[in-house]
């Protein structure tokens, strides 16, 4: 099922929707640009209604672009109707055919497309073998299970061997096992393919596990894109740094930037921070982020700031200690904790963290 | 969608096809004008030839005039002895000798009388009035035999309006054919759906045409008198009698809702609350007068308590008993619609979570305060909405009250009265459009009001488990009573089925199968014209429903709302009016339509219309749209997903909006006893005729072929669809 991989290209891309009745119009999509290299999976991460879903219904045809053009291939498709695009969308709600069985759901596209009877016998049979279901080709898709519905959905979607493939929060109806699994197999399906892939998703982890890249949007507008790594470990905004990871935050006074790096006062001591957002400058308000892994819990007074335990979560490979302090309640991972000293809840701790993993962001709470 | 070079393109591309359109039109419409002056001129210059020579005959030929020239008279101009170049006028009338003298001094009068003088034909340009109407002067010499000597001049005043009329057929056609050009191809270049636009267009077109239109006609020509605007119609509709007519339909419904809603409730509750057997029997039988012709249980209660009725005459041999009238009426009324009161009931009563009966029993309450605190307070907005369904349908009823009223008058009967009797379209139209007063209000209240007001709550896994709420006696007595009103219902079948085989009902009780024979022979055109109308109707009503509820459950599209108004309005108007306003509207060009087949057809979609539209829609919403979606994705066009994934998701609701048509066509009467021609003729109004002549035999088995039609169309439907929901949809309205 291999064909050439495509690139998708979004520029500019503003979707409002009118509201009548003297209602204030809705931006959706507010001036949206990126790419999607061919053979790439990106994934579309955000915060219910910020325009995520929107704008894969646009790439995919459901919807139209108020500005901005669409490109798939190269060829602009911003006005297409979707059955004129090549694209095909694995749907949050899976969308199989109620009066078709499996066979006929995931032969559906290619009949539409005029193939011979043996051809889509053929495909059929090596599209549902490739998502474990060649022993169901008969049943009626009501009688299967919600995982493997919804691998026949996506069966139905990769036999047209589309350019682009579109998953629209496509794990969100199952439960936490099958979605782990599910994940590692769209995930492996896709890289053996090398199909061009975007995926929608609210779910932090998911995008991070299975993404070349993520792109983080809110209120219709991309905040930030980047390597999962990167929107992890450098993001460039407090919303960013928290919708993709539990994160403690620090306001400090810029003293001095330098290249990737920054100076900044954190109650009265100098703290050489590891990296810093491109916008963080001397003078304007910031804030220090560390994520739960690099901070340490250490006696009174010896660390940052002081306070005390409130609730130790035993995870098994590593502990959630709740630290509470005058910033508010710390998340503490201590990992490895089997043999290690364990402060006790209610206990006296400070908190202290290493200055090369921390990073300083601009503090506006966008 | 909308750019600057889109609609220049398309505004020149309007004004190409209007420059091209009015050259046609202008062309045709001189070939028109100068072929009917031809045929104009040729009639006249034959007519002048009969003028009699013989100057005595000359008035009687004047008065022929008029009638080989409709609307248009002759002046006979006799030249003077003294001076031959002036005439004396002779005409038949005093108006048309008044013309001519206006005319006479005119340039143009001058050149026709030179003409005429001459032995030449003079067809004047200049229009003139008379009567109101515009004629033509056409000035044609009269002479002898010899052709020698000029007896006389006839000044011909020929009406326009034979040419006015085709040539405004010839500018609605090419406005047509603008609008059309227009609305086309605007459609396919600024939307981006076009299978959409179309039929958004080809919907909005039909609602336009066969509902706005029609029914603005009959209120429009409510306000006419003898062709001018007046109120005369609606003064003599207001006026006592008619007023008496509107009162009695509303008593009629009053009664006929509140007794309906009652025995409904009786066989809701003993159906779906107590521990009766035979609940699937008792359940299809409280539904299967809905789906039974018109008069047919009229006829069955004439044949048992008529004048001359097997029970009160030869049995209990009761003279001064009287069947026809309010009593008799609301009883029949009840017995056919009652089944709506039970069909909604039974839906709030299969809806009510029996575990707040149960609460309320946990909580010490006896049975008949559960009863009385629980059951009927949750059951309240129910029997609001099935009195007002009933009241709604009683008043729109026609058959029965025009078979069984006797004295007693209501509005729709009178309305029909006033069409056929006394040839009033326009008092026929103010008399129905009084009806839809109180129907309106009543539909809306239902609509808007009461249902919103429903206590039916799906919430959870409602609970099955029976509470027993009767007590073993009332259980009994209630069990009973609907036990008696189902042996009745079947007796009055019965009835009607033993009404085929004998030979003079009342009369003579003597076994015959003479009856079928002749019913079967005389009625065959009628079978055959009403079944083929039928089975025309419902592909496409079918069709045209699950279209309309695909658009209106999927798209937005500006005036969605209205359109879906305007759709659904038939249901609320009664056939009567419906009848009326079609026979106004389609008896004149562009849609002339009365009389043919056509049009009963089209009165058939359209009235059944919004109830499949309702079935598909509600079908339509318990389907995810991301199928539909996913068909689009997968690279199916429009039309494709309609017909691949749509349709048959929506089968059932499709099957059965189809039947629906179909049995209420079969079954029809109301607004079709108006659209009927000798050629296409209605079964229903063959068993109404029958019956006015006492032919009860011959009604009989009209009446039961016509059920056993019905049964059968429900059969095949049911074995299509094995989903009893749909079934009980189906005949609820």
């Amino acid at each position: 099922m291999a064909k050439e991989p495509v690139a998708v290209t979004i520029d500019r891309v503003t979707r409002i929707y009118k509201n009548v009745k003297g209602r204030a119009d809705v931006v959706a999509v507010d001036d949206a640009s990126f790419v999607v290299k061919p053979g790439e999976l990106v994934t579309l991460l955000g915060p219910s209604g910020c325009g995520k879903t929107t704008t894969l219904r646009m790439i995919a045809g459901f919807d139209l672009p108020t500005k901005g053009t669409i490109r798939i291939g190269g060829e602009d498709v911003s006005s297409l109707p979707p059955n004129k695009r090549d694209t095909a969308t694995v749907f949050q709600s899976y969308g199989l055919f109620p009066h078709m069985n499996v066979a006929e759901n995931v032969g559906y596209g290619l009949r539409i497309r005029k193939v011979a009877r043996a051809e889509i016998d053929e495909r059929v049979k090596r599209a549902l073998a490739l998502t474990g279901l060649a022993d169901y080709a008969e049943r009626s898709p009501g009688r299967l299970s919600g995982g493997q519905q919804q691998r026949v959905a996506l069966s139905r979607s990769l036999v047209v061997e589309p350019g682009v493939l579109l998953l629209d929060e496509p794990l969100s109806n199952l439960d936490a096992l099958l979605r782990e699994q599910m994940r590692v197999e769209i995930r492996r399906i896709q890289k053996s393919l090398g199909i061009t892939a975007i995926y929608v998703t609210h779910d932090r982890v998911e995008a991070m596990s299975l993404s070349d890249r993520v792109i983080v949007m809110k209120d219709g507008r991309i905040r930030q894109i980047g390597s999962p790594s990167g929107i992890y470990e450098r993001p460039d905004t407090v919303f960013v740094a928290g919708f993709v990871g539990k994160v403690a935050f620090f306001p400090v006074e810029v003293a001095s930037t330098d290249g990737e790096t920054c100076a900044c006062t954190l109650r009265g001591k100098t703290v050489q921070a590891g990296s810093r957002a491109p916008d963080v400058a001397r003078g304007k308000p910031a804030v220090l982020m560390a994520r739960p892994e690099s901070l340490r819990i250490g006696a009174p007074d010896e660390g940052v700031v002081d306070g005390t335990v409130r609730q130790n979560v035993y995870l098994g490979s590593s502990i959630e200690s709740f630290v509470e302090t005058e910033y508010g309640e710390l998340l503490v991972q201590i990992d490895d904790p089997a043999g290690k000293r364990i402060a006790a809840e209610g206990d006296r701790v400070s908190v202290s963290f290493n200055e090369a993993q921390v990073r300083v962001l601009p503090a506006s709470a966008e | 969608m909308f750019t600057k070079d889109k609609l220049i393109k398309f505004f020149l591309a309007l004004a190409v096809f209007a420059a091209v359109d009015g050259w046609i039109f202008t062309t045709m419409q001189s070939s028109v004008r100068a072929s009917a002056a031809t045929v104009r001129k040729n009639a006249l210059v034959l007519l002048a030839k009969s003028a009699p020579s013989d100057p005595g005959l000359l008035e009687d030929w004047l008065s022929t005039v008029g009638t080989s020239l409709p609307g248009g008279a002759a002046v006979y101009l006799t030249p003077s002895i003294d001076d031959p170049e002036v005439y004396v006028p002779l005409a038949s009338n005093e108006t048309v000798l008044k013309l001519w003298l206006d005319v006479a001094a005119t340039e143009d009068a001058k050149k026709g009388l030179e003409s005429a003088y001459y032995f030449e034909d003079y067809a004047s340009a200049i229009k003139a009035q008379l009567n109101g109407t515009p004629v033509r002067l056409f000035y044609a010499p009269i002479t002898d035999d010899a052709q020698a000597e000029l007896l006389g001049i006839a000044v011909f005043m020929a009406p326009e309006t034979a040419d006015a009329n085709v040539e405004r057929l010839l500018l609605g056609f090419a406005l047509g054919a603008f609008v059309l050009f227009a609305s086309l191809s605007g459609v396919s270049r600024f939307v981006r759906d076009p299978v959409v636009g179309f039929s958004v267009l080809v919907l909005s077109a039909l609602a336009i045409v066969f509902i706005i239109f029609p029914l603005a006609e009959a209120f429009r020509l409510s306000f006419l008198f003898e062709g001018k605007p007046s109120l005369t119609v609606w003064a003599e509709s207001l006026s006592g009698a008619h007023l008496q007519a509107l009162w009695g339909s509303i008593r009629l419904g009053i009664w006929t809702a509140s007794t309906s809603t009652i025995v409904g409730f009786l066989f809701a509750f003993v159906i779906y609350r107590t521990s009766a057997r035979s609940k699937k029997f008792l359940s299809a039988i409280a539904q299967l007068p809905v789906i039974s012709p018109p008069f047919s249980l009229t006829l069955s209660i004439i044949l048992l308590a008529g004048n001359n009725g097997l029970i009160t005459r030869q049995l209990l041999g009761m003279q001064n008993f009287s069947i026809y009238g309010l009593g008799g009426l609301v009883f029949v009324q009840t017995i056919g619609m009652f089944p709506i009161a039970f069909l909604t009931l039974a839906g709030v009563l299969q809806g009510l979570d029996a575990t707040l009966e149960e609460a309320a029993l946990d909580l010490n309450a006896g049975r008949w305060q559960v009863f009385r605190t629980v059951t009927l307070p949750l059951a309240v907005p129910g029997l609001l909405s099935a009195w007002l369904l009933v009241f709604t349908n009683s008043l729109a009823d026609f058959a029965n009250p025009l078979l069984l009223a006797g004295n007693y008058r209501v509005l729709s009967v009178e309305a029909y009265i006033q069409v056929t009797g006394r040839n009033d379209l326009g008092g026929g139209a103010a008399l129905s459009l009084l009806l839809l007063l109180p129907t309106l209000t009543a539909f809306f209240i239902q609509r808007n009001w009461v249902s919103k007001r429903s206590f039916i709550t799906v919430t959870g896994k409602p609970n099955l488990k029976l509470v027993e709420l009767a007590a073993p006696a009332v259980r009994m007595t209630l069990t009973a009573a609907v036990w008696f009103i189902v042996a009745f219902v079947l007796s009055l079948y019965g009835t009607i089925l033993a009404g085929c085989f004998v030979k003079n009902w009342g009369i003579d009780y003597s076994f015959t199968l003479s009856n079928i024979g002749e019913a079967l022979s005389r009625g065959k055109e009628a079978i055959r014209s009403t079944l083929s109308l039928a089975a025309m109707a419902t592909p496409v009503a079918g069709l045209i429903a699950m279209a309309s509820a695909m658009i209106f459950v999927r798209k937005t599209f500006a005036g969605k709302r209205v359109l879906e108004a305007v759709m659904m309005m038939p249901f609320a108007v009664p056939g009567t009016l419906l009848g009326i306003a079609y026979i106004l509207a389609f008896n004149k060009a562009p849609f002339l339509l009365v009389g043919t087949g056509a049009i009963i057809v089209i009165s058939y979609i359209v009235r059944e219309l919004p109830v499949g539209i309702e079935g598909g829609v509600a079908s339509l919403r318990q389907i995810d749209p991301s199928i539909e979606e996913a068909a689009r994705d997968l690279g199916a066009d429009e039309g494709l997903v309609f017909r691949t994934i749509v349709l048959p998701l929506v089968r059932p609701a499709f099957i059965s909006s189809m039947s629906y048509t179909f049995v209420r066509s079969m079954t029809a009467v109301s607004a079709v006893i108006f659209l009927i021609s000798a050629r296409w003729y209605h079964m229903t109004v063959l068993i109404y005729n029958f019956s006015e002549n006492l032919r009860f035999g011959l009604a009989s088995v009209l009446a039961t072929t016509l059920i056993i039609i019905v049964m059968a169309a429900f059969g095949i439907m049911r074995l299509l669809v094995r989903d009893t929901g749909a079934f009980d949809k189906t005949i609820s309205r």
